[in-house]
């Protein structure tokens, strides 16, 4: 019996399965007594209800008199917002300070790698409270606030930048002069000789750009400073700006490296295959060597990104009302523990599965086709 | 390093010492405005160095006040206030730890770095390296909470990095078998119950950022659990950073298990060797070769996530960083404490990652 694997297999499985099961239970029942115990019905019905909770700031409107599920998503956003964010930044940056660690002057291969082993090894933690304890530290009361470029002013009190208003109607205009350039420039590559394509659709994009700008209306507003603060632009508070640069600079380590290990994979001698077959430089890039590296550097990327989102959570150090920081304060507020759980549970996979969808999406795109 | 270029070659040679000096030199040059871009480079990075080190380095050191154990040298000082650090090194790094039991935590903590600096030898890697570990931690449980002789200190009054260590140590070296025995459960294909289960619990794991976890462990628990199986706080951060860990460990060890070709279990299933055999014999030293680098990556991620226990009130070094701070007779140095705390965290995650570069090294050698 003992030696019969089938037979063994079944057994442990069965064992596990009881464990479970029984396991379960006894969270299940405990959990009803304590329940009834302190009198909290189970249901989602207390979403609808008022939630008074404080969210210090948001991007989307928000008052303590609307409901719960409203305060929770506004901090859903405010978590998309700050990921976002995070992610762009830190891939330009990455990128950056990967391509300039593979150069070969040592002043810009040496800075870089300083940079990348500081953010890889130090918790972002201990980098938000630290860049957070410098804000207050460093920086000058909002009176004296910091010019460090034509409308971009920092202070103790926050960052503000001039904001760029451009209307729905310009937005829309340009989406369809981009979708008719793409579409144009399709339709040149499959009738047209190339070169010829190139030189119309140069043509083409010219006069869109022209037309687009003619007839936009971009405006830019300029913060002002009226003695109490300042008044137009983007004011950035010290919770977000901190945020956003300490995930920036930890995230742009992990990018830096993904992306130097991705152009260090392909071998010296795809450069040399491409030039033999008299291609030009540029052309080698765009042809062999970046849809290879996009081929090795996108899984890993796709990961890093997905930590971004988990990171973001971090925010609660600095006190930034993030989906997890809502969730806890709903939790602790409205003692629905269970209900809460569900929530924040079915929110992160969402998002992340999001975020695993287009990047495989993406991968498979450009993937090697085989036939 | 090139030889002595051309135009040298017909020159009386200058004494050895002062040509590989100026060989070196001019190299150098050549490197920083060999070319345009390499010139454009240096002009950018030096600018942005000039603007950055000087002002770091008249606060860090030369304005700083280093030793003076007097508050008020601090408040006259334009630069760092280290001082403060160094008055305060007990509380920082021992937490609120009854003062007169100080020696306890202090010795283990030199006991777990000692421990850990041993093990790294290769020299050690013997079945009596993991029963001393089994008996030193024991030892730290004993030196840490108290009785049989000594008084009795409850893990709320623990903190710094006798916290941090224990964490770290015990998460990782928990979550790793675990992660193996989740790794192998996954890749299960005569019990489909075994893969459900793992899979579930891996991919749950994995999509839920730790600070969830971690409030969930530590918060809600105490809902779901019935008063005599709930643990102490301490103990309940401790098991959910070792569930997160072995989720992301398994995942790892997964990847190495699949690099393994077929033939090898083929083959050791020929000779006879069991289940459990096979994979310590065979399989396993084969996958975690091969894991090394991703394996380090996710044990230094570890090793820095066990920072995020201050946001369910555990006293690790960056909460007794914020308590120590809280003294009013000082300024409140709040960067040079956290840079301090950083700098611990650097050290034993920059130290790990070069441990794992030499693990690296020494496999290829061996092929």
């Amino acid at each position: 019996m003992l030696n019969d694997a089938k037979a063994r297999a079944i057994a442990i499985q069965g064992v596990l399965v009881l464990a479970l099961v029984g396991l379960t239970a006894l969270l299940f029942t405990t959990t009803i007594t304590n329940l009834e115990a302190r009198g909290i019905p189970i249901g989602f019905d207390f979403l609808a209800a008022p939630s008074r909770l404080v969210i210090s700031e948001s991007v989307l409107p928000y008052v303590p008199r609307d409901p719960y599920y409203w305060a929770i998503v506004v901090g859903i956003a405010n978590t998309i917002l700050i990921s976002t964010l995070v992610i762009v930044f830190s891939s330009i940056i990455g990128l950056i300070l990967g391509i300039a660690r593979l150069s070969s002057n040592p002043l810009a291969s040496g800075t870089c790698k300083v940079w990348v082993e500081v953010a890889r090894n130090t918790p972002p933690i201990v980098l938000l409270i630290f860049l957070y304890s410098l804000w207050w530290k460093v920086l000058p009361p909002i009176g004296q606030a910091a010019n460090l470029a034509p409308g971009v002013y920092v202070s103790m009190r926050g960052l503000v930048m001039p904001a760029v208003n451009i209307s729905m109607q310009s937005i829309g205009w340009a989406l369809l002069g981009l979708a008719g350039l793409l579409i144009g420039a399709r339709l040149l590559r499959a009738f047209v000789a190339r070169t010829l394509s190139l030189s119309v659709l140069a043509l083409m994009s010219a006069a869109a750009l022209g037309l687009w700008v003619a007839n936009a209306s971009i405006q830019v507003e300029w913060p002002v400073f009226t003695g109490f603060g300042f008044r137009g632009g983007i004011a950035l508070t010290p919770e977000f700006s901190t945020i956003l640069i300490g995930l920036t600079i930890y995230t742009s380590g992990f990018v830096a490296e993904i992306v130097r290990g991705g152009v260090l994979a392909i071998g010296k001698g795809q450069w040399d295959a491409g030039r033999s077959l008299g291609l030009s430089q540029t052309r080698i890039l765009q042809l062999i060597i970046i849809p290879q590296t996009l081929r090795i550097v996108v899984p890993p990327l796709n990961s890093q990104y997905i930590n971004v989102v988990k990171n973001s959570t971090l925010a609660i150090a600095v006190g930034y009302p993030d989906f997890l920081a809502v969730m806890n304060t709903t939790i602790s507020k409205s003692s629905h523990a269970i209900e809460g759980l569900f929530i924040i549970l079915g929110v992160y996979l969402a998002l992340n599965l999001t975020l695993s969808a287009v990047a495989n999406w993406y991968n498979r795109r450009i993937a090697i086709q085989e036939r | 390093m090139k030889p002595l270029s051309a135009e040298l070659a017909g020159q009386p040679m200058p004494p050895f010492a002062l040509a590989a000096l100026t060989n070196r030199a001019r190299e150098t040059v050549k490197l920083l405005f060999g070319s345009p871009l390499n010139a454009m480079l240096t002009l950018i990075f030096g600018a942005g160095l000039f603007a950055v080190v000087p002002p770091m380095t008249r606060w860090l050191v030369l304005d700083a006040v280093l030793f003076d154990p007097d508050p008020n040298a601090c408040r006259a000082a334009s630069g760092a206030c280290w001082s403060f650090i160094h008055a305060k090194s007990g509380q920082l790094l021992l937490g609120i730890y009854p003062f007169d039991e100080r020696w306890r935590p202090a010795l283990v903590c030199v006991l777990i770095i000692a421990l850990l600096g041993w093990s790294v030898r290769p020299a050690s890697w013997k079945p009596r390296l993991l029963a001393l570990w089994v008996v030193a931690l024991m030892l730290v449980g004993w030196l840490m909470g108290g009785g049989f002789g000594l008084a009795s200190v409850p893990t709320s009054s623990w903190g710094g990095l006798p916290v941090t260590l224990i964490l770290t140590v015990v998460a990782i070296g928990v979550a790793f078998p675990a992660g193996i025995l989740l790794a192998l459960g996954r890749r299960s294909t005569t019990m489909p119950a075994m893969r459900i289960v793992t899979v579930a619990f891996i991919e749950g794991i994995r999509g839920l950022p730790l600070l969830s976890i971690l409030y969930v462990a530590s918060i809600m628990l105490p809902l779901f659990l019935p008063d005599y199986l709930l643990p102490d706080k301490f103990v309940r951060a401790l098991i959910a950073l070792t569930l997160f860990a072995s989720a992301y460990l398994a995942e790892v060890i997964r990847g190495g298990l699949q690099a393994v070709p077929t033939g090898q279990n083929e083959a050791a299933q020929a000779l006879g060797l069991s289940f459990w055999q096979t994979q310590r014999l065979v399989v396993l030293p084969q996958a975690i070769q091969v894991a090394i680098p991703a394996l380090a990556n996710t044990i230094i991620v570890m090793i820095k996530n066990t920072s995020l226990v201050l946001v369910v009130g555990l006293f690790d070094l960056i909460s007794s960083g914020k308590a120590t701070l809280a003294d009013p007779a000082w300024p409140s140095p709040a960067a040079e404490t956290f840079l301090f705390v950083g700098a611990i965290f650097f050290a034993l995650s920059f130290s790990f990652a070069r441990f794992s570069d030499f693990l690296e090294r020494r496999a290829r050698v061996r092929y």
